[in-house]
């Protein structure tokens, strides 16, 4: 079978869309970036692979048993998958904690290492027999170290101390998500289908789905990153235009579109055919990007994927006078010493972001409709809201579109790109 | 004589001193910098405090004075403005300086003063941490050098890599940009030296600044910046219409000047109200700020 494969090399997450002939989305991979772009290229290829191939199984599952079905094997599979790196951490950390001065620290260390992941594997269990279970990140990192940091607080004691358990995990995190994941896909389903108690209707159509043979027709990378892609020149497009065509390709009747990554916001004005009329995009600083939301996540110690269901439960949001992105980290330190609310900080400084957002757009053209919002900050129900706001006020009604896989803009202009490259 | 205490609250660190004032005989009994990191300032700040009066064995103070961001410290009888103490912090440890460069973690400014300390004139860097020394520190954290390693390094760099406002968010990517183009991290500290000593040549010289500079805050050890501020104030001069001859000036307690000044103030105010007679009393002190 035939696809193309659009790879957008951002500089905090790197996607891959892969699409079959006429041009129907079959995969997406998403991974975090790293120092190594090419491993994360490799990594998130390789996972909309493994999705695509899964897209093709639903089409064969769906018809021999129902959807139900397929999205249960979907969940096994994922799980299966966590289980393998959760596997690769515990070894890598009880052989940090074989390491551990004075030795008469190792055993202690090793048995709490042991009972944390213990429980983990547990919780991953009772998840999967959770018919709704909450949502979560979608990376190991995040789903793995939240639950490792709340059981290290719970299980470790005198001997063996929280800082200590979760010093042993700073150390092994990176190195199991550098590790190229064993995406062994006939592994891998074949567990899943045991696990998910699968009929031989639908382990004949695995089968069928197993053997059909994906090879990329065309590639096309873009992305901050894209100068680092091992391709050829004529396979790189810019991620404006990339962004543009896919906002176009998302929702047809898109004329502006803003996309807030990690490093750049990017305001777009775009034809009926998708095509880029103008843009702007703002210079090297991290005021206005998905960083600054990062980088306030860190100084709070919290999740990135926290930050924006916190900042909804504000009230009274406070107004931001700093605009570089450290002042306003020392601007957020001193209202928290104040007294003030986290939410209500929080809020101000989504409002910060989507402020700077909104000056580049009015020098971008303004907002036609219909409007777009695409980019990792589009996740952000916090940010979006601050968008929504602040756009009526300035421009009057707007539709806004944001697609759930609104990550993937780019990627998919850029497999669109491929796809037309190759016709 | 009186035993006093200066407290400087800093974005990135607290420094406390305890000093005996005394006629023409000023001296630093104990000095004592804490970290802030993620901590509660109001605690690292009571801790400073106590560890400076411990080591001081200073049971009990006749003046606590705060400057910086310390105006909420309940343990103080006063506080005082950054520009005054900073200046007559310098002219402590320095006699000859007429002017200020504090260089912290967030901010730089210049401070331009008479012979008794008397503040003329005072600037501030703009509101981007670029070229701050939280930024400086970023840098050095990517490249993998430590705090102590960053100015001898700096100095060993014979080609300085041109780099212009890098935001000190981003900074990593463009670190790791650098690298991999080959530059070596000696080149790309130096370059990023001289384009801070630049911006500060800049804020000196729309001071009119003249004679000597004493470089204060906890960048004034970092010798590849100082070196990199005299490069950048001799060629800035020689174009200059009336030349300006600046020199720069620290000293190793250079990080202290602003507690420092702050102590000798508050000896100063202590004596005024015991000698001056006037309607004030220690209540009255405890609120008013500011010299």
């Amino acid at each position: 079978m035939k696809c193309f494969v659009g790879i957008d090399l951002g500089s905090t997450t790197t996607k891959a869309v892969v699409l079959d002939e006429g041009g129907e989305v079959l995969g997406r991979g998403i991974t975090n970036s790293r120092s190594n772009y090419d491993l994360a290229a490799e990594l998130a290829r390789t996972e909309a692979f493994v999705s695509a191939r899964f897209r093709i199984l639903e089409r064969e599952v769906e018809r021999a048993a129902g959807k139900d079905t397929l999205s249960r094997l979907l969940f096994a599979f994922r799980l299966e998958q966590m289980l393998v790196q959760l596997a690769s951490l515990e070894a890598r950390i009880l052989e940090e904690a074989g390491k551990l001065e004075p030795p008469s620290r190792r055993q202690t260390a090793r048995d709490a290492v042991l009972a944390v992941f213990g429980r983990i594997r547990c919780e991953e269990e009772a998840r999967f027999a959770d018919p709704n279970p909450p949502a979560r990140s979608d990376f190991f990192r995040d789903a793995a170290g939240s639950a490792y940091a709340r059981l290290a607080a719970e299980i470790g004691g005198r001997e063996a101390s929280f800082e200590l358990l979760v010093g042993l995990y700073d150390k092994c995190i990176v190195k199991v998500e550098n590790e190229p994941l064993d995406l062994g896909f006939r592994d891998h389903i074949g567990k899943a289908l045991a696990r998910s108690g699968a009929s031989g209707a639908v382990r004949a159509a695995v089968e069928a789905a197993s053997d059909a043979e994906l090879s990329a027709a065309a590639t096309v990378g873009t992305g901050y990153g894209r100068a680092r892609l091992p391709f050829p020149k004529e396979q790189i497009r810019s991620e404006i235009l990339c962004h543009g065509l896919g906002a176009h390709i998302l929702f047809p009747g898109t004329r502006t579109v803003l996309d807030i990554g990690g490093q750049d916001t990017k305001a777009i004005q775009v034809d009926a055919a998708g095509i880029v009329t103008s843009f702007q995009m703002n210079d090297r600083c991290a005021a206005g990007c998905g960083r600054y939301l990062g980088y306030i996540a860190d100084e709070m110690n919290m999740g990135l994927h926290e930050l924006g269901p916190l900042a909804l439960a504000s009230r009274r949001p406070v107004r931001i006078s700093s605009t570089c992105t450290v002042f306003a980290g020392a601007e957020l330190r001193e209202r928290l010493s104040l007294g003030e609310k986290r939410e209500d900080i929080l809020a101000g400084l989504h409002r910060a972001v989507i402020l700077r957002a909104l000056s580049l757009l009015a020098r971008s053209g303004g907002i036609e409709d219909e409007f777009t919002f695409t980019g990792g900050v589009a996740r952000n129900p916090a940010a979006v809201r601050a968008l929504q706001g602040l756009v009526a006020e300035n421009y009057g009604p707007r539709r806004l579109n944001i697609s759930a896989d609104s990550i993937y803009t780019g990627a998919l202009g850029a497999a669109h790109f491929a796809r037309r490259s190759a016709a | 004589m009186s035993l006093t205490a200066g407290v400087d609250v800093g974005s990135a660190a607290v420094k406390a001193v305890v000093m005996r004032v005394e006629e023409g005989e000023d001296q630093v009994l104990s000095h004592v910098s804490m970290r802030v990191r993620r901590r509660d300032v109001a605690s690292v700040t009571r801790e400073a405090f106590a560890a400076a009066a411990q080591e001081a064995g200073a049971p009990s103070l006749d003046y606590v004075a705060t400057t910086g961001e310390g105006e909420d410290a309940p343990f103080a009888t006063g506080h005082f403005y950054g520009m005054t103490t900073h200046a007559r912090g310098a002219l402590y440890l320095e006699p000859r300086a007429r002017a200020v460069l504090d260089i912290g973690a967030l901010h730089a400014r210049a401070v331009v003063m008479d012979s008794r300390g008397k503040v003329k004139g005072y600037k501030m860097t703009s509101q981007c941490a670029s070229g701050s020394g939280q930024f400086l520190e970023n840098i050095a954290r990517y490249l993998g050098v430590s705090q102590a390693d960053i100015g001898p390094l700096s100095l060993s760099g014979e080609k300085p890599e041109a780099v212009s406002s890098i935001c000190a968010v981003l900074a990593e990517t463009d670190v790791i940009n650098m690298v991999s183009r080959g530059i070596a991290p000696q080149n790309i500290l130096r370059g990023i030296h001289d384009s801070m000593a630049g911006r500060f040549a800049r804020l000196l010289q729309s001071l009119s600044v003249e004679g000597v500079v004493f470089v204060s805050g906890g960048l004034a050890s970092d010798d590849g910046l100082t070196g990199a501020l005299e490069r950048a104030l001799a060629s800035g001069s020689r174009g200059a219409v009336t030349a300006r001859p600046v020199a720069i000036a620290r000293h190793p307690l250079s990080a202290y000047a602003g507690a420092i000044g702050a102590a000798l103030w508050g000896g100063f105010r202590r004596a005024k109200l015991q000698t001056g007679g006037v309607a004030w009393t220690a209540r009255s002190t405890a609120s008013s700020s500011g010299a």
